[in-house]
C-alpha cells in the first residue's frame, strides 16, 4: 500500500514537473508588452523584461495567454518567448530614457517615449507634435475589433 | 514577380514607400539572414566583427524621428475620421503580417502627390492623392499591405546597420551599437536633460536622405508578395494592389494628371513589371474577397480628388 502511494506521488510529481516545463517560457526580447487581447492595439496590462518567466495558460493562433510574475494575465506573441531560460538583459538604449526603462517595467512599457526623436526634431527644427497627433489618433482595440468583424460589404460588393 | 518599385517617396526620408522609395533602407546591402525571421531584435554583423543590433524600442524611436522629417516635407492631414478609417484598414492587414505584435500607426498626408511609404517601427503614411486614385477598400488594403510588408520584413535594417557602422567610426556608439550609448546624460545623469543623440540623429538622417534610391527589386517584390497575402488573409480581394498599379499607370498617361505621378513614375520604372507579377499571382489566388467600395467611398467622401 505504502509502495503504491509513493509510486503514485512520484508519478504525480513527475507529471507536475513536466507540465511546468511545458508551460513556462522566458522573455527573449528587451521588453515585451502583455496586452489585454490578441493584438498590438489592445491595452497594455503589464510589461515583462528579458529573462523574466511567464506561465502559458493557453495559446491561440501564435498568441499566448500568459500569467506574469506580477500575477497579471494577458496576451503576448509567442515569438517573443523562449522555451529555455534566457539571461536577463538590460537595454542601454532604454536606460537613457527617463525613469531608466531598462529596469523599470512601467517606464519600459513606454519605451523611450520619444525622448530621442524629440531631440532629433529639436536639432532639425522639425515639429514633433506630428508624432503625438498621429499616435493619439489611432483607433482603439475595441474599434479595430468591431471593424474586423464587419465586412463592410454592400450588396454585390464582392469580386 | 515584379521587382519593380512601387513606392515612391519623395520624401527622402527613407522610408519605404509604397512605392517605396527610399528609405534607404534596403539600399546598402541586405541584412544577414532572411528578412522576417529576425524577431524584434536583429543582430547584424559589422565589418569589424562587432555586433550591431536593431532593437525594437530603437526602431520605434527612429520611426518617430523619421516621422518628424516627413512632417517637414508634407503637411499632415489632421482629419480624425479619415485617419481612423485608414488605420482600421491598415490594422486589418497588419494583423496578418509577420509582426502582428508591433503597434502600427497610420497617417494621411495632405498633398495631391501620389505617394505612400513607411518608416521603421510601424509608421505608415499615405497621401490624399493616393486615396483619390483608389475606388475601394481592397485597393487601400493592398497598398497598405505593401507598406506594412516593408516594416514586417525589416527592409530598413540595412540602412540602420550602415548608419550605425558610421556612428561607430565616429565614436557615437560603443561596441554594443545601441543608439542610446551615443547619448550624453545631463548633470548627474539626469535623464530628463537628455536631448539629442548623435547616433540616432545620424541614423535618422541616413534613412531620410538616402532618398530616391528605393528598396531593392527583391525587397519590392517581397513587399508586393506579402502585401497581396495580407490583404487576402484579411478577407479582401487581393487584386487591390494590382488595381492600384493599373490606376497609377492609367492616370499617369493623362496630361492633366501626369504631374502628380511624375515622381512615382520616375522612381519606379518597374511598375509595369510589378503589374505583370500581380496578374500572375492573381491567376493562382482563390476567387472572392471583398472590395468594400461603399465603405471606402463614404470614408473619403469629404476628401477632394486629384485635380
Amino acid at each position: 500500500m505504502r509502495r503504491t502511494t509513493v509510486l503514485t506521488a512520484a508519478i504525480i510529481a513527475t507529471a507536475m514537473l513536466a507540465t511546468a516545463a511545458e508551460t513556462t517560457r522566458w522573455v527573449e526580447r528587451t521588453k515585451v508588452d502583455i496586452r489585454a487581447g490578441r493584438g498590438s492595439f489592445y491595452e497594455i496590462v503589464d510589461t515583462v523584461l528579458k529573462g523574466e518567466q511567464v506561465e502559458i495558460l493557453k495559446t491561440e493562433d501564435k498568441w499566448a495567454s500568459v500569467r506574469t510574475p506580477r500575477a497579471k494575465t494577458g496576451w503576448v506573441y509567442e515569438a517573443a518567448l523562449a522555451a529555455q531560460p534566457v539571461q536577463p538583459g538590460r537595454s542601454d538604449f532604454l536606460k537613457m530614457a527617463p525613469g531608466d526603462a531598462s529596469t523599470s517595467r512601467t517606464a519600459a512599457s513606454q519605451g523611450a517615449k520619444g525622448v530621442y526623436a524629440q531631440g532629433y526634431a529639436k536639432e532639425k527644427g522639425y515639429d514633433y507634435s506630428i508624432v503625438e497627433w498621429i499616435e493619439s489618433h489611432q483607433p482603439t482595440g475595441a474599434q479595430i475589433e468591431t471593424f474586423l468583424a464587419d465586412s463592410g460589404e454592400a450588396a454585390g460588393d464582392r469580386k | 514577380m515584379s521587382r519593380a518599385r512601387f513606392a515612391l517617396i519623395g520624401l527622402g526620408l527613407g522610408i519605404v514607400l509604397v512605392g517605396c522609395q527610399n528609405v534607404g533602407i534596403g539600399s546598402s546591402g541586405g541584412p544577414v539572414g532572411l528578412p522576417g525571421l529576425f524577431g524584434s531584435m536583429t543582430q547584424l554583423a559589422t565589418g569589424g566583427g562587432r555586433s550591431v543590433e536593431v532593437d525594437e524600442p530603437e526602431e520605434i524611436e527612429l520611426g518617430r524621428a523619421v516621422t518628424t522629417s516627413v512632417g517637414s516635407r508634407y503637411k499632415l492631414l489632421r482629419d480624425e475620421s479619415l485617419t481612423r478609417y485608414v488605420a482600421l484598414v491598415g490594422n486589418a492587414v497588419a494583423v496578418q503580417s509577420e509582426r502582428p505584435d508591433l503597434r502600427y500607426y497610420f497617417a494621411v498626408l495632405d498633398t495631391d502627390e501620389v505617394n505612400a511609404f513607411a518608416a521603421p517601427g510601424g509608421y505608415v503614411f499615405i497621401t490624399r492623392g493616393t486615396l483619390a486614385v483608389m475606388r475601394d477598400e481592397a485597393t487601400l488594403a493592398g497598398v497598405l499591405g505593401h507598406e506594412v510588408g516593408h516594416i514586417a520584413l525589416h527592409h530598413y535594417n540595412a540602412t540602420i546597420k550602415k548608419e550605425k557602422e558610421t556612428a561607430l567610426k565616429r565614436g557615437f556608439l560603443t561596441t554594443v551599437g545601441h543608439i542610446g550609448l551615443g547619448f550624453v546624460p545631463g548633470p548627474g545623469g539626469a535623464a530628463a536633460s537628455v536631448f539629442g543623440s548623435p547616433a540616432l540623429n545620424l541614423i535618422a538622417d541616413g534613412i531620410a536622405t538616402v532618398d530616391l534610391r528605393g528598396f531593392s527589386r527583391d525587397e519590392e517584390e517581397e513587399a508586393d508578395r506579402v502585401g497581396f497575402r495580407y490583404a487576402a488573409r484579411a478577407g479582401y480581394d487581393p487584386a487591390g494592389l494590382r488595381d492600384f498599379l493599373k490606376a497609377v499607370q492609367d492616370a499617369g498617361k493623362q496630361p492633366a494628371k501626369s504631374g502628380f505621378f511624375t515622381k512615382f513614375v520616375s522612381t519606379h520604372p518597374g511598375s509595369a513589371d510589378r503589374l505583370k507579377e500581380q496578374e500572375t499571382q492573381l491567376r493562382t489566388a482563390p476567387a472572392g474577397g471583398r472590395r468594400a467600395a461603399a465603405r471606402f467611398q463614404q470614408a473619403i467622401a469629404a476628401q477632394p480628388t486629384t485635380r
